[in-house]
């Protein structure tokens, strides 16, 4: 009896060409007639046939490894040499094959990444958007209403004709720099202003003097002094001025008297200011007698204002001064406030006590009681002013 | 080995006589048709999230799968050589890409390499597969296999040594008594080999 090992060097004697004639003839017919044979030398057919193939395979690859060694190793050296003879080339160079080593890394992990970066940057920009949109909104949900609603009233001319114009007079000057005359400056800012006393104190808004150069005062009669600030108090927005023109020789009897006291709810009340080149009037009533966030400095009035109002006078239906306009309020329909008349009255008696300068002597009697409305304007209108403010 | 470089890269053969020298076992065509064509091959993988590494296993798989229908003279090649490669290497990547992603992939393609769907590819690639299966099973049938039977079979068949060098590296008496050896190992390895290999579903 073969064992299986016996076959195996049969077969392998067959398949070698080992057999002589007789006996290479007498196995060709017993595989032919067993079937159990046959089936057992196709196994030992398909087992050292896929064992050498096996063997075949790891030599190609070893070879393949040991060529691609040979190529990168070849490729160290050659690379600045391809620069010189491009047109050697058959076939577009790969360019990633010449950059460094570390950006090659990087390009590996941006290539593979690139996705998940993708993701995690929109994620971080939509949370930093939505943090501070988030934090914005409650914000102005969980504060009152800030100085942001509030306006004050001065006339700003735009910064454009400004700087165009010095433009033009730069350019106008260039080349006569040495002659001397400059040419007046305009005025950026501009407010209303209105006599104190008889002597050439005024009275205006503070925020219109605010960071002010020079002052010029320009009546209805077109009359310019110069003036300076006596003083200020930024609280109340109040600033007292004074005439500083040697020719001034005084406003004359003034024809309001200012209140000391504190007006009624419901009282008509008119304000004359320079929102315009001309003077124009307003009149509505008082509506309130705090200002804006229950400031009691101040009054509400129902009397539409618009840049340029401030400093101007609040007058009663008398003709008694008991304001001063300084601002309104953006968010709330024709709502103006107005400095009340007993804090200036109190800012001029402190001022006296100091004793410093021209003695302040406040009109005590009005002139314009019963009087008809346009003869009240007619003659508070001198006492009128636009203050022009240089920065 | 540079005299070599020299002549392959200064003369580009065709398609065809790379196939015939190569068939007839010229390791410069073999070399020179690798370089040829790895630069298309990395740039594809890297250009599609794989590594340097990827693109070297890739690429060398498919050139295996190229070389072995090569020798076999199986190789029916109804494109240039280029293409069929670029067929190959990006199926096997899209496989590889596949099994590592969660989601579905779309590959990057170059376009100068045309029309790669009717390149005979996916027919070759089964194939090549399949045999894979069958090495793998052997390797790990060897591997089961212990000592000495394992190196005695891998010196004669994968190593190509003669029997009687085996003999005197194995400190046979003679070289008979080695074949009988390598006998009764070819008859475990069979047992081995048939039992894991038959049993998988194909």
């Amino acid at each position: 009896m073969m064992t299986e090992a016996d076959y195996y060097a049969l077969f392998e004697a067959y398949a070698h060409g080992e057999l002589a004639g007789p006996a290479r003839a007498n196995f060709e017919a017993r595989l032919a007639a067993d079937p159990a044979l046959a089936l057992r030398f196709a196994d030992f057919t398909e087992m050292t046939g896929t064992l050498r193939a096996y063997g075949q395979r790891q030599a190609t690859r070893q070879q393949l490894r040991g060529m691609h060694a040979a190529m990168l190793a070849a490729e160290e050296p050659a690379a600045p040499a391809t620069t010189e003879e491009p047109a050697g080339l058959t076939h577009t160079v790969n360019p990633m094959l010449r950059i460094s080593r570390t950006e090659r890394r990087l390009r590996q992990f941006w290539s593979g990444h690139r996705a998940t970066v993708g993701v995690a940057a929109s994620v971080a920009v939509l949370a930093v958007f939505s943090t501070l949109l988030g934090l914005d909104l409650w914000r102005t949900f969980n504060t009152k209403p800030s100085l942001y609603g509030y306006t004050v009233l001065r006339r700003e001319v735009e910064r454009i004709k400004k700087s165009q114009k010095d433009l033009t007079i730069s350019l106008n000057q260039f080349g006569r720099s040495s002659s001397g005359a400059a040419a007046p400056k305009e005025s950026t800012i501009s407010g209303t202003g209105f006599a104190l006393t008889s002597e050439g104190y005024l009275v205006t808004s503070y925020h219109v003097i605010q960071g002010a150069d020079s002052l010029l005062i320009e009546g209805r009669d077109k009359q310019r002094y110069h003036a300076e600030t006596v003083y200020s108090d930024v609280k109340h927005d109040l600033a007292i001025l004074r005439i500083t023109d040697k020719k001034f020789t005084g406003f004359g009897r003034l024809p309001y008297a200012i209140k000391a006291g504190q007006a009624d709810l419901g009282e008509r009340v008119f304000t004359l200011g320079y929102p315009r080149e001309d003077v124009v009037y307003g009149e509505g009533a008082l509506s309130a007698r705090s200002g804006f966030e229950g400031d009691t400095a101040f009054y509400q009035v129902s009397i539409p204002v618009n840049p340029g109002n401030s400093g101007g006078p609040l007058l009663d239906e008398r003709g008694n001064l008991i304001g001063v306009v300084s601002g309104r309020q953006n968010d709330a329909q024709s709502a103006a406030f107005a400095t009340k008349s007993s804090y200036l009255v109190r800012l001029v008696d402190s001022l006296d006590a100091a004793k410093s300068g021209v003695p302040y002597h406040l009109p005590r009697f009005g002139q314009l009681a019963g009087a008809g409305r346009p003869k009240q304007v007619a003659k508070l209108q001198d006492y009128v002013f636009v203050v022009k403010v240089f920065e | 080995m540079s005299r070599g470089n020299s002549t392959s890269s200064s003369l580009t053969p065709t398609d065809d006589a790379l196939i015939a020298a190569i068939r007839n076992g010229d390791e410069r065509a073999l070399s020179h048709l690798y370089r040829l064509h790895w630069p298309m091959v990395s740039h594809f993988v890297l250009q599609n999230s794989g590594s340097e590494d990827d693109a070297q296993d890739v690429y060398q798989e498919g050139v295996v799968v190229f070389y072995e229908k090569v020798r076999d003279g199986s190789l029916e090649l109804s494109c240039q050589i280029k293409t069929y490669l670029y067929a190959v290497c990006r199926r096997l990547w899209l496989k590889r890409l596949t099994s590592k992603s969660r989601f579905g992939v779309r590959l990057l393609d170059d376009e100068e390499h045309g029309p790669y769907l009717n390149t005979g590819a996916e027919e070759d690639l089964l194939a090549a597969e399949e045999q894979d299966r069958r090495f793998s099973t052997m390797s790990e049938a060897l591997n089961h296999l212990g000592e000495p039977c394992r190196s005695l079979l891998e010196g004669f068949y994968l190593l190509d040594k003669s029997m009687q060098d085996l003999t005197i590296e194995f400190g046979y008496t003679n070289a008979d008594n080695a074949k009988n050896q390598k006998y009764k190992c070819l008859v475990r390895l069979k047992k081995l080999f048939f039992a894991h290999y038959k049993e998988e579903p194909i």
